[in-house]
C-alpha cells in the first residue's frame, strides 16, 4: 500500500491549491449568466443552457490554454493567465453569439427583470421587458459579470490543474498529462454542479438577488473539492 | 444477454433495491468477471465487463429518475455530470492505489464522496431533498462501476498500468466520461413528464448502455488483451433489442401516432 502520510507531507501545498481552485470555480459559476430552459425561448435573462454546460465550456478552454503554456513554461502567474485568458474569450464568444441570436433571431431587446437600470450602463430595464417573462437577452452587466466568471472559473481550473501537474510522482509525462485532466475535469464538473443547485439553475450575475447566496456554495465547495483533492494527489502522488 | 431482463411490468413496479442490487452485484460481477477470465482463459472474455458498466447504468438511471422526480431546480443533465465527475475521481484513485481490490475501493470511496455531497447539498444548499443523500451515494456509486468498467473492457483489465496506457493516457476516459454520463442522465432526460414510466426510461438506459458498449470495442481494438469483435456484437445486439424495445413502450405509452408526412411544397399551400 502507498504510503499516505509521507505523499501528503509532501505535497500539502497542492491540495491546498487544488481546494482554492475548486473554491474559486464555485464562485466563478455565480457570475456567468445563466438562464437555463427559461433562456432558450427567450423567457429569461441569461445564456439559453445549463450551468454545467457554460461552466464546462469555458472551464475545458481555460485547461487547455492552461496546458498549452504549461508545455513551454513553469511559472505559475503565466500559466494561471493563460487559463483565465482562455476561459475569458469562451465566455465571451458564446455570450456575444448568443446576443446575436436573441437581437437578430429571436428580436428581442437585451433587458433584466431583476434590476430597474442597469448598474453599468444605468439604462432603463423594466420598459423593455416583454409581458410575462423574466426578462431575455444579455443586457451589458451579464455580459460584464459572464467576462468575470470566466477570469475566475479559468484561473480556478487552471489552478487544479498545475497543482495536480506538480505533484510528485513517478509517473510518466504522457501519463501524468492524462491523469491530472481527467482528474481536473471530474472536479471540475462537481464544482459547476455543486452552485447551479445553490442558484436554482438559472442567475442573471453579479446584480441578481440571488448571488448573495454564494458563500453556501463556495463552502460546500471547499469540502466537496478538499476531499477530492486529497483523493487526486495521493493517486497521483503513489505512483 | 446478462441484461437480467428489461423490467417488462408496466408502470414500474421494480422496486428500487432490487436494481441497487442489480447495479452493485452485476456491476462488480461483470469487472471482476472480465479480469479473471480475460487473464487466465482468453481476450474473448473483456465483454463482460461492458457487461458490468450497462448494470451500473440502468442503476444510475433510476436513481436519477427518483432524484429528478422531486425537481432540483436545475436541468437533469447536471446530475450525470455531477455523477461521473465524482465517479471519475473516486475510480481514478481506486484504480491507483487498490490493485486487486481496485472496483470495490472505487466504488467505496465514490459512495463516501457521494454522501458528504448529498449532505452538503440538503444541509448547507438547503435542497431539502429527502432521498438526496441516498440517491447522491447511489449516483457517484454507479457512475463509478461504468467508468470502473468500460475502462476494464477497453484494456482488458483494470491493473491501473494497463488502464493508464491504453484508456487514460491516449485520452479515451472523455469518451467514457460523456458515454457513461449519457447513459445515466439521458433516460430520465428524455423522458420525463407525467407520462413516464419506469420501464420505458430504464429500456432507454439499456439502449445507452449498448451504444457505450460498441465504443468501447472499438477503441478495444488497440489494447491487445481485449478483444474487439465479441464486444462490439453484443453491443449492437443489446443496442438493437433494447431499442425495438424501447420504440414499442413509447408507441405503447403515446396517446397516437400519426403520420404527419413531409412539410408541404409551395404549390400545395397554394
Amino acid at each position: 500500500m502507498i504510503d499516505v502520510v509521507s505523499i501528503l507531507s509532501a505535497n500539502i501545498l497542492y491540495v491546498v491549491l487544488i481546494t482554492l481552485g475548486g473554491m474559486l470555480i464555485s464562485l466563478s459559476v455565480h457570475f456567468v449568466p445563466v438562464g437555463g430552459a427559461p433562456a432558450a425561448m427567450a423567457q429569461a435573462t441569461g445564456i439559453g443552457t445549463g450551468t454545467v454546460q457554460l461552466a464546462a465550456g469555458a472551464g475545458l478552454t481555460g485547461l487547455v490554454t492552461a496546458g498549452a503554456v504549461m508545455a513551454v513554461s513553469d511559472s505559475l502567474p503565466l500559466i494561471l493567465a493563460a487559463g483565465a485568458v482562455g476561459a475569458m474569450i469562451m465566455m465571451s464568444v458564446t455570450m456575444l453569439v448568443g446576443a446575436w441570436v436573441y437581437t437578430y433571431g429571436v428580436g428581442v431587446p437585451p433587458a433584466s427583470a431583476k434590476i430597474k437600470y442597469d448598474p453599468i450602463t444605468k439604462d432603463r430595464q423594466d420598459l423593455y421587458v416583454s409581458q410575462g417573462t423574466e426578462g431575455h437577452g444579455l443586457p451589458t452587466v451579464s455580459y460584464v459579470s459572464g467576462v468575470i466568471g470566466g477570469l475566475l472559473g479559468g484561473i480556478g481550473g487552471a489552478l487544479v490543474y498545475y497543482s495536480l501537474m506538480s505533484t510528485s510522482t513517478g509517473l510518466t509525462m504522457t501519463n501524468l498529462i492524462g491523469l491530472a485532466s481527467i482528474f481536473a475535469v471530474g472536479i471540475f464538473f462537481v464544482n459547476a454542479v455543486i452552485p447551479s443547485y445553490n442558484i436554482g439553475g438559472t442567475i442573471e450575475g453579479f446584480h441578481d438577488p440571488k448571488f448573495k447566496k454564494w458563500p453556501k456554495a463556495v463552502f460546500s465547495s471547499f469540502i466537496a473539492t478538499f476531499l477530492s483533492a486529497l483523493v487526486g494527489v495521493l493517486a497521483i502522488g503513489g505512483l | 444477454m446478462s441484461a437480467g431482463g428489461e423490467p417488462a411490468v408496466a408502470g414500474g413496479a421494480v422496486a428500487p433495491n432490487k436494481i441497487i442490487a442489480f447495479g452493485i452485484l452485476g456491476g462488480l460481477i461483470g469487472i471482476y468477471a472480465a479480469h479473471f477470465l480475460d487473464s487466465m482463459i482468453s481476450p474473448v472474455f473483456s465483454f463482460m465487463g461492458a457487461l458490468g458498466a450497462i448494470c451500473a447504468i440502468v442503476w444510475g438511471a433510476d436513481a436519477v429518475r427518483r432524484v429528478c422526480s422531486y425537481g432540483l431546480g436545475t436541468g437533469v443533465p447536471s446530475i450525470g455530470m455531477l455523477a461521473l465527475g465524482m465517479g471519475v475521481v473516486a475510480s481514478m484513485f481506486g484504480l491507483a492505489v487498490g490493485g486487486i481490490a481496485g472496483p470495490i475501493i472505487a466504488f467505496v470511496s465514490a459512495a463516501i464522496i457521494g454522501l458528504i455531497i448529498g449532505v452538503l447539498a440538503n444541509k448547507v444548499l438547503g435542497m431539502n431533498i429527502p432521498i438526496m443523500e441516498q440517491s447522491m451515494v447511489e449516483i457517484a456509486g454507479a457512475g463509478a462501476l461504468t467508468i470502473v468498467g468500460l475502462s476494464t473492457t477497453m484494456a482488458g483489465t483494470f491493473m491501473f498500468e494497463e488502464v493508464l496506457t491504453f484508456v487514460i493516457a491516449p485520452g479515451y476516459i472523455a469518451v467514457i466520461f460523456i458515454a457513461g454520463g449519457m447513459g445515466i442522465l439521458h433516460p430520465f432526460n428524455a423522458c420525463l413528464g407525467p407520462d413516464e414510466h419506469q420501464d420505458r426510461t430504464l429500456t432507454l438506459g439499456f439502449e445507452k448502455g449498448g451504444i457505450a458498449m460498441v465504443i468501447a470495442g472499438l477503441v478495444s481494438a488497440v489494447a491487445g488483451s481485449a478483444a474487439m469483435l465479441p464486444t462490439i456484437m453484443i453491443g449492437v445486439f443489446i443496442w438493437y433489442t433494447s431499442f425495438a424495445k424501447f420504440y414499442e413502450l413509447t408507441k405503447r405509452d403515446s396517446y397516437k401516432i400519426l403520420g404527419s408526412g413531409l412539410l408541404p411544397s409551395e404549390e400545395e399551400l397554394q
